[in-house]
């Protein structure tokens, strides 16, 4: 009997650590118990975990390992592996009874190490043996426990603080002495090889079991880190007896007493911080991928609670090894890493700050130590800190521009994230218009006006809706540019309008194609994190409340639309296994068939109609002189613009999408694919009928009908948001109510933005103005809109993708858009013969050609003979570009085996969580089986482990009694197969 | 209004940018805000930083959380004692975590805060249903309820011990890309 209950003890006392290691302070202490089962992880430990062996030792397998308690002071011991295995093996061989204890213990390396003063210390204690009979209060049954794991106590008695606490704590450790005081007497007979060291030996043990929520280990471990023989030790004592008052408050301070040790001895932390970092990390057992081991938040995430304590006190949590180490980091990063990654803490302010001071002073201590004499490194300094301030009153000043914050705060207060994300493109088109047009402005508009002429052509309000006649004969089109070089009259300055106008729009497309590059890519990383995972879940419904709204209606309704989407995806997954009969399947794929077949004979009907008008129209025009006639064209395309997309939301009624998202993409698809195949044959009508006809200055009538277009498309929808809208909700509201309010489609107000900027990009060299006008035309569109969506839209009942669908509209923006427009302006300048008497290019075979002539210039002036070079060999030369090809192939198919790889390891990190959540269930049922049992055989225990629970609460007991086994005997497991 | 050089000291202010995601202006304006929620108990000069509270009701009445299901869970989180009274740094630290600036996992992290409505560090099913309850302000049945939380155990719970941890939580906020624009309340 006893020995069943020892064995059982014992196990648990070997194996607790490790689980609660996984989730509590404790692991840092448990390793070097299983290290014999963990080669590997023990390697890792290296020289810090004999150290932390003590507290292993003491905790719980303390009297077994006397030498243990020495390690630290063990100089001649610091490789680890040869040290703990003769120890260990006997441990993890055998069945783990008492009996092996014999043989680990009397290794004689360590008989003449300090420990045997501590062995001869132990059985010298005349209380001892007495108090423990005695009673099993606390004081007196701690007391006598506290001294054998303290050796230090003997030779330095200056030690008060670390008993105090362990007094402290003997209200909590008594209870769990309860149901295994018998033991130490009934096993002290099978170990009578140490009259000294037996009974310590045992207690702790037993007492380590009982106690076991991990209170005991640390409790032990202060004895252990006060130990003179620590370097540093003294620091030790003073930080532990300042920081009892508030351990004592806090009930326990494990980590904090951790925290000290390493402070004390600053040459493990590193490593030991290590120990304490993983095992927080490691809440979730597997996780090796996590990624994110911030060991700051880890150490909150520690349940904590679970022990009624806070696992760190708060005020010193930058003495932890955490703090230490994140200092530590800190300190090596640069000003900017640092300055973020101490917002990104989630620590109060106070913290944050006192993070911050520390850091700060640390580095310039460090810095003061390495650079006394170099004044450059406070130059250094007193330069960044200028820059940083300067940096910042910049970031302020734009941030002072920053247009309608008011407004979208309260968008997004009335119609959350999604509709707002549609007003968010907005704003970032019309920060690049601005950017254009600020570019195009300076360096072509205002050179040009100084050699401007006057204007004859008189003015008439019709111009603004043709853009012709007076505006023809403006800076707004290419034709009225000069070829000249503008020269100043003193000085010899010299200004090329020909290469000023074709450098300024290339590095104007260049700039954007960088920055729609940048964004998308950076929309795809916050994204498509990993977009294999993705699933439709309720998780997500539950945990994205849309923090931004805030106003009370729609609160309202937004909790009333989520439940129903709740209630939606509950019966989804009900009848999920609903199969569709084979008849049903069928109609609906040709029904899909159908749609796309209608839909894309729409859009090419769409396109030949608007081929033959533009073609036909030129005709028109001749015989008709009235200047209104030219806005026909526009007119259709407008038209086509506004009808065609409505029919295209009309097949819903007829299609039926599994997901509400295809719906969207479907829909997009298809007008997307319309606009822009307008927009191409348009092009190609230019390009090919009106450019090659000879017709004088075809370049500032391509402007003009961009222009008309881009402004009929702007008044389309205008009247569309005041009239339309306004009327459906007239409907709505008076005629049939059972429409209901309309909700805002973001879908076609996005593709009618990115329709109009494709136009403004393509008009931006044939009308430089162009983005002054979209500029105009932005503007104005968020007051209507804004208008329109507060008086006649109700918030999107569906919980919007807004972030997925705002990556896929940057996308949109740069695919077939902006690549589109870049074709075209491509083929415009190397093909296409300018028009011979207007315009900065006149009388050039081809726009190419002015550089051409720059470069030949050039290559005359020896001066600039590396711009020459450069142009023949990198910009000219077909080598290069195929090099370059190649090159950037190669890294793109590496980075993609790169990602394939990683998608493997995900999934397979991914089955390992899910492996070990089950071995965990699997074994916690186990043990809670074997100690059910084991209650059963012995009453009397249970009646002490009854009371026990009342004090500890029945689940805290359960839980911790169970976790432990789990880890170990996975080990084993592990170990087994590789034996 | 004082202007800022007397609120706060230029290193009071630099080390609230440094821990913050705000620029100086943002900080003055809520520093603005916040002295409006309370005008008689905060003072306008923060130099000697005086320890002052604002009390959750006045926080909570903020129009930004007013209608906000988890206002006083937030506050609570955010504020030092867990009661949901709020210094000034508690205040700036609560719109700093929820600005736009602030990176997914400090989000996450605070959010799984919130949401652990019981402080266990665990996202339990208790917890679970007093949010899905808020969420829905009481319109689903209790079996739905227990329903819809035994379903998100299911799917976020990598480790299968019947809870959610912090681990388990950012996993899943992973797989959502717009709770980085959602957790976000615009001041």
């Amino acid at each position: 009997m006893a020995a069943h209950y020892r064995k059982d003890s014992y196990e648990d006392d070997a194996h607790y650590p490790d689980y609660l290691g996984s989730r509590s302070p404790s692991q840092g202490y448990s390793k070097p118990q299983v290290y014999s089962q963990f080669p590997g992880l023990l390697n890792n430990l290296g020289r810090p975990s004999p150290r932390s062996n003590p507290y292993a030792a003491g905790s719980r397998t303390n009297p077994d390992y006397p030498g243990a308690l020495a390690e630290p002071d063990y100089p001649k011991s610091p490789s680890n592996p040869d040290y703990p295995n003769p120890r260990n093996t006997p441990n993890s061989a055998d069945s783990r009874t008492g009996a092996d204890y014999p043989g680990s213990l009397p290794e004689p390396d360590y008989r003449d190490l300090p420990s045997n003063a501590y062995r001869s210390g132990s059985p010298g204690e005349p209380d001892y043996p007495g108090a423990f009979a005695g009673s099993r209060t606390n004081s007196v049954y701690l007391g006598p426990l506290g001294e054998p794991d303290y050796p230090g106590a003997q030779g330095d008695s200056s030690h008060p603080s670390p008993r105090a606490t362990s007094n402290h704590r003997g209200s909590r450790r008594n209870v769990g002495y309860g149901g295994f005081s018998i033991n130490p007497y009934a096993d002290s007979p099978e170990e009578p090889h140490y009259p000294g060291a037996v009974r310590p030996p045992n207690s702790p043990r037993f007492f380590g079991k009982a106690d076991y929520p991990g209170a005991d280990g640390h409790q032990n471990s202060p004895n252990f880190w006060g130990e003179p023989d620590y370097p540093g030790a003294e620091d030790g004592r003073d930080c532990g007896s300042s920081e009892t008052p508030e351990m004592a408050r806090r009930g326990d301070g494990p980590l904090g007493i951790l925290g000290r040790e390493n402070e004390d001895f600053p040459e493990s932390i590193e490593m030991t911080s290590r120990d304490m970092a993983s095992p927080y990390s490691r809440s979730l057992p597997g996780t090796p991928g996590n990624g994110y081991v911030n060991p700051a938040y880890v150490g909150e995430s520690t349940p904590g609670c679970d022990y009624g304590n806070p696992p760190l006190s708060e005020c010193d949590w930058h003495k932890s090894p955490e703090g230490q180490k994140l200092i530590a980091s800190l300190i090596s990063m640069t000003f900017r890493d640092r300055i973020k990654t101490i917002r990104s803490q989630p620590k109060t302010m106070e913290e944050k700050r006192k993070l911050r001071n520390i850091v700060d002073r640390e580095k310039s201590k460090q810095s003061y130590h390495t650079f006394e004499i170099n004044y450059c490194a406070q130059c250094l300094s007193s330069i960044s800190l200028a820059y940083r301030r300067s940096k910042n009153s910049l970031s302020e000043l734009l941030d002072s521009i920053s247009l309608w914050q008011k407004t979208l705060k309260v968008i997004g207060g009335k119609f959350g994230t999604s509709v707002l994300s549609y007003f968010n493109f907005l704003r970032w088109l019309l920060k690049f218009n601005v950017f254009f047009f600020v570019v195009i402005f300076s360096f072509i508009v205002i050179p040009q006006f100084t050699v401007a002429n006057s204007n004859t052509v008189r003015f008439t309000g019709l111009e603004f809706f043709t853009g012709a006649g007076y505006f023809g004969n403006t800076v707004m089109y290419y034709g009225f540019y000069t070829n000249s070089t503008i020269q100043h009259r003193n000085s010899g300055a010299s200004y090329n309008m020909q290469l000023a106008y074709i450098f300024t729009i290339g590095v104007c497309l260049v700039i954007c194609f960088f920055i729609l590059l940048s964004s998308m890519a950076k929309y795809f990383r916050n994204n498509f994190i990993n977009p294999h995972i993705y699933s439709r879940g309720i998780a997500k419904l539950v945990f994205c409340w849309d923090f931004t709204v805030t106003h009370d209606k729609a609160v309202r309704l937004k909790q009333k639309n989520l439940s129903t989407e709740i209630r939606e995806n509950l019966s989804e997954i009900r009848q999920e296994n609903v199969k569709f009969t084979f008849h049903q399947r069928l109609t609906r794929f040709s029904v899909h068939v159908m749609a796309w077949l209608v839909s894309t004979g729409v859009a090419v009907a769409c396109c030949a109609a608007v081929y033959y008008l533009a073609e036909y129209n030129s005709e028109f025009l001749k015989a008709h002189k009235n200047p209104g006639a030219v806005l026909l064209l526009p007119f259709v395309v407008s038209c086509i613009n506004l009808a065609v997309p409505r029919f295209y939301s009309m097949f819903r009624l007829v299609e039926w999408y599994e997901m509400p998202r295809h719906e969207v993409y479907a829909l997009l698809i298809r007008n997307i694919f319309l606009k822009i195949s307008i927009i191409g044959v348009l092009c190609y009508y230019w390009l090919n009928i009106v450019a090659p006809s000879g017709e004088q200055c075809w370049e500032t009538f391509i402007g003009q009908e961009i222009y008309r277009l881009l402004l009929m498309d702007f008044v389309f929808s205008l009247a569309d948001s005041l009239l339309g809208e306004f009327l459906r909700r007239l409907i709505g509201m008076k005629c049939i109510t059972s429409l209901g309010l309309q909700e805002f489609d973001i879908a076609r107000n996005v593709l009618e933005l990115i329709y109009t900027q494709t136009l403004a990009w393509l008009g931006i060299f044939f009308c430089p103005l162009l983005p002054l006008i979209q500029m105009l035309n932005l503007f104005i569109m968020f007051y209507v809109k804004n208008i329109s969506l507060m008086m006649t839209f109700q918030p999107p009942s569906k919980a919007w993708r807004a972030s997925q669908m705002m990556t896929l509209f940057i996308f949109l923006l740069f695919f077939p858009s902006f690549t589109g427009v870049l074709c075209t302006l491509a083929i415009t300048i190397w093909r296409l013969q300018p028009s011979a008497d207007c315009g900065p290019f006149q009388g050039l075979p081809s726009f190419i050609q002015s550089i051409y002539s720059w470069i030949d210039t050039l290559s005359k002036n020896p001066g600039y003979l590396w711009v020459v070079w450069i142009y023949r060999n990198l910009i000219g030369s077909v080598h290069f570009f195929f090099i370059l090809t190649l090159i950037v192939l190669i890294i793109t198919y590496l980075y993609w085996q790169i990602t394939e790889g990683r998608k493997v390891m995900i999934r397979l990190l991914h089955e390992q969580i899910v492996n070990e959540g089950k071995d965990k269930m699997f074994l916690i049922e186990k043990l809670i089986k074997l100690q059910d049992m084991e209650k059963k055989a012995n009453p009397s225990a249970l009646i002490l482990e009854s009371r026990e629970t009342e004090q500890q609460g029945p689940w805290r007991l359960g839980e911790h009694d169970v976790s432990p086994d789990l880890r170990f005997r996975r080990s084993v497991q592990e170990e087994n197969p590789k034996a | 209004m004082g202007n800022k050089q007397t609120v706060f000291t230029p290193e009071q202010l630099e080390a609230y940018q440094d821990c913050t995601f705000f620029t100086r202006k943002e900080i003055m304006r809520l520093f603005y805000r916040y002295q409006d929620l309370a005008p008689q108990l905060v003072p306008l000069d923060y130099t000697g930083c005086p320890n002052v509270k604002v009390p959750y009701e006045l926080i909570g009445s903020m129009p930004e959380l007013k209608d906000n299901p988890f206002r006083q869970r937030i506050a609570q989180v955010f504020s030092e004692d867990g009661d949901g009274h709020m210094t000034l740094d508690d205040f700036l630290d609560m719109f700093s975590a929820l600005s736009e600036m602030a990176p997914r996992d400090l989000k996450a992290y605070y959010a799984f805060r919130i949401y652990d409505f019981n402080n266990d560090d665990y996202i339990c099913a208790w917890d679970l249903e007093q949010t899905v309850t808020r969420l829905t302000r009481g319109e689903l049945s209790a079996e739905e309820v227990r329903l819809v939380c035994e379903k998100v155990l299911d799917e976020a719970d990598g480790d299968h011990d019947g809870r959610l941890s912090l681990e388990d939580f950012q996993t899943m906020i992973l797989r959502a890309p717009d709770f980085l624009s959602t957790f976000h309340i615009r001041i």
